[in-house]
């Protein structure tokens, strides 16, 4: 099995620590991972996204552009990668901030607000780990919250661990959106 | 020991392999999209573990020639830079292959020509296997098609250089500079001693102790004869590194009809290509050249035997076809597909290609 993903967004989303957290969680799940970036000169507010691929055997491709599930948050990457959502593949967005919602029938479309929600937490950082508790709600791999949570741990410096009960508590909640 | 497993970006992940590696000194100039080596070498701190010296020159000319002096003493020491700053560096790295002397340079390279830009290329090739400095000298070529190889290349390529007191490049693209997978670190190894360097290197310039006569190491040489002799022994080295050192990975070869012959990550994207072509029932192998210098003509053209049709896949716009021809002397038909200035194919652009230049033709 394999699970093709892209998270996209503004810089300062959070979209590659989230993207990165996601590949920990598969390595600590004994998945083959790969993590790509499309980097450049990036910055707050213009645009970010990741590829990560998660599979039980070595990966070829690191670069895709057809996923299994696309995570967009904001209308940009919606319009670029909603289109490239694969065949009965997930289309995850927030539906914070989008005028054109996407009208696809052959995929599975699941808006979540997850900027109320994470308001509703009260901690605006914890954004992007609403938004992975809600990707992780709707992967076919099942990756276990423990090994989730070691991935936070591996992929947070030593400074911020005292943050994991919050992003452990944004995560359920990103859950339950779904 | 238990190996750990870690997730790394490619960058870091030879900064964390010199070190394990023992290595003595890392020389650099930051720049995009590799200055995560020299970054995680600053975090790392190995002069208070092994006592790696790390240090960010004032330019690439600098770093390089710090290079050209830690070298000539028989340390093992390496630079890393992108590809503007590597074409500073040639002066300097054509100084070290005429002076004979082993060292590393890493070539993250990026979309040219000048400044260019820093996303992802394979536009260095010509540059970094055919010469870039001048004079008739050749570096060993190693072009990394994971993060795991970035580890692994860089105890092969400190070992090769050494093997041969020849430079060493790893010709690694934007993409798995960046990327994150994961890999095993190798265990740490001891620097050497200056008495194991004594041993191993009789050439270097480490102080003579009154025990023998002193060394010279120079590139210069005024007497044609003597300078014919020293290219002579040069071209024979060539010679022996072309008859040991060559090294491809092939994927489903045999059973093709179709090659794809591509480098570095390229080769993982034409890999996906590979699956894609298979369910149309188009039945490709890919021919993954591994050492760029020496280049691996014969098994390009073992490969290529039976075969309806080449695609060279390329980050440039054809550069290492020229090799693949050769390679097969007009045998079958050999097209080239790249995109320019940091954009990158996608598999299905790969397949697209093959179609539209090989099966379809």
């Amino acid at each position: 099995m394999k699970e093709e993903i892209i998270i996209a967004g503004f810089g300062g989303q959070g979209v590659l620590s989230m993207g990165k957290i996601l590949a920990y969680s598969g390595l600590m799940d004994d998945k083959e991972v790969t993590w790509m970036p499309a980097y450049g000169p990036e910055q707050r507010g213009g645009t970010a996204n990741v590829t990560v691929i998660l599979s039980d055997e070595k990966i070829s491709s690191p670069v895709l552009d057809q996923y299994d599930i696309v995570v967009a948050l904001n209308q940009q990457s919606l319009d670029k990668f909603g289109p490239k959502v694969k065949k009965g593949g997930t289309l995850l967005y927030d539906t914070n901030g989008i005028h054109n919602h996407p009208k696809r029938d052959d995929i599975r479309i699941c808006p979540v607000d997850a900027m109320g929600a994470t308001l509703e937490i009260g901690n605006s950082k914890a954004y992007n780990m609403v938004v992975m508790g809600a990707l992780l709600q709707t992967m076919r791999y099942k990756l276990p919250m423990e090994n989730v949570v070691k991935g936070l741990k591996k992929s947070l410096p030593e400074r911020h661990h005292h943050l994991i009960p919050l992003n452990e508590q944004a995560i359920r909640k990103g859950e339950s959106l779904i | 020991m238990t190996e750990e497993v870690r997730l790394m970006k490619g960058n870091e992940a030879i900064a964390h392999a010199a070190i394990r590696y023992g290595c003595d000194g890392y020389f650099g100039y930051p720049i995009t999209p590799q200055s995560e080596v020299l970054e995680t070498l600053e975090e790392e701190m190995p002069w208070e573990t092994t006592g790696m010296t790390v240090l960010q020159a004032e330019s690439e000319l600098a770093a390089i020639n710090m290079v050209y002096g830690g070298a000539a003493t028989g340390k093992a020491v390496m630079t890393s830079s992108s590809s503007p700053g590597i074409s500073l560096m040639c002066e300097g790295i054509s100084y070290i292959a005429g002076a004979s002397l082993p060292a590393l340079i890493l070539n993250v390279m990026r979309g040219g020509p000048g400044l260019g830009t820093i996303q992802p290329s394979q536009a260095d090739y010509f540059q970094c296997c055919k010469g870039g400095g001048h004079g008739d000298y050749r570096m060993i070529v190693l072009a990394p098609g994971s993060v795991q190889e970035m580890v692994d290349f860089v105890g092969l390529g400190f070992d090769l250089a050494f093997k041969y007191t020849n430079p060493v490049m790893i010709l690694a693209d934007g993409i798995v500079g960046q990327m994150m997978e994961k890999v095993v670190l190798p265990e740490q190894r001891p620097r050497r001693t200056e008495e194991e360097i004594r041993l191993q290197c009789p050439w270097a310039c480490n102080g003579r102790k009154g025990l023998r006569k002193h060394n010279v190491v120079t590139s210069l040489e005024l007497e044609p004869s003597v300078m014919e002799e020293v290219n002579n022994r040069l071209q024979a080295r060539y010679r022996e590194i072309e008859e040991n050192e060559i090294r491809y990975e092939e994927i489903g070869t045999d059973d093709a009809d179709y090659l794809i012959v591509a480098f570095g990550t390229i080769a993982r994207i034409s890999d996906k290509a590979r699956e894609l072509a298979a369910e149309q029932g188009i039945k490709v192998g890919i021919l993954r050249p591994i050492t760029l210098w020496p280049f691996p003509y014969e098994a390009i053209e073992k490969a290529a035997k039976g075969k309806k049709g080449i695609l060279v896949v390329e980050l440039n716009a054809g550069q290492m076809i020229e090799d693949v021809r050769l390679a097969v002397h007009d045998s079958l038909p050999v097209e080239h597909f790249g995109r320019l200035g940091g954009i990158i194919p996608s598999p299905d652009e790969v397949v697209r290609a093959l179609k539209e230049k090989i099966v379809n033709k």
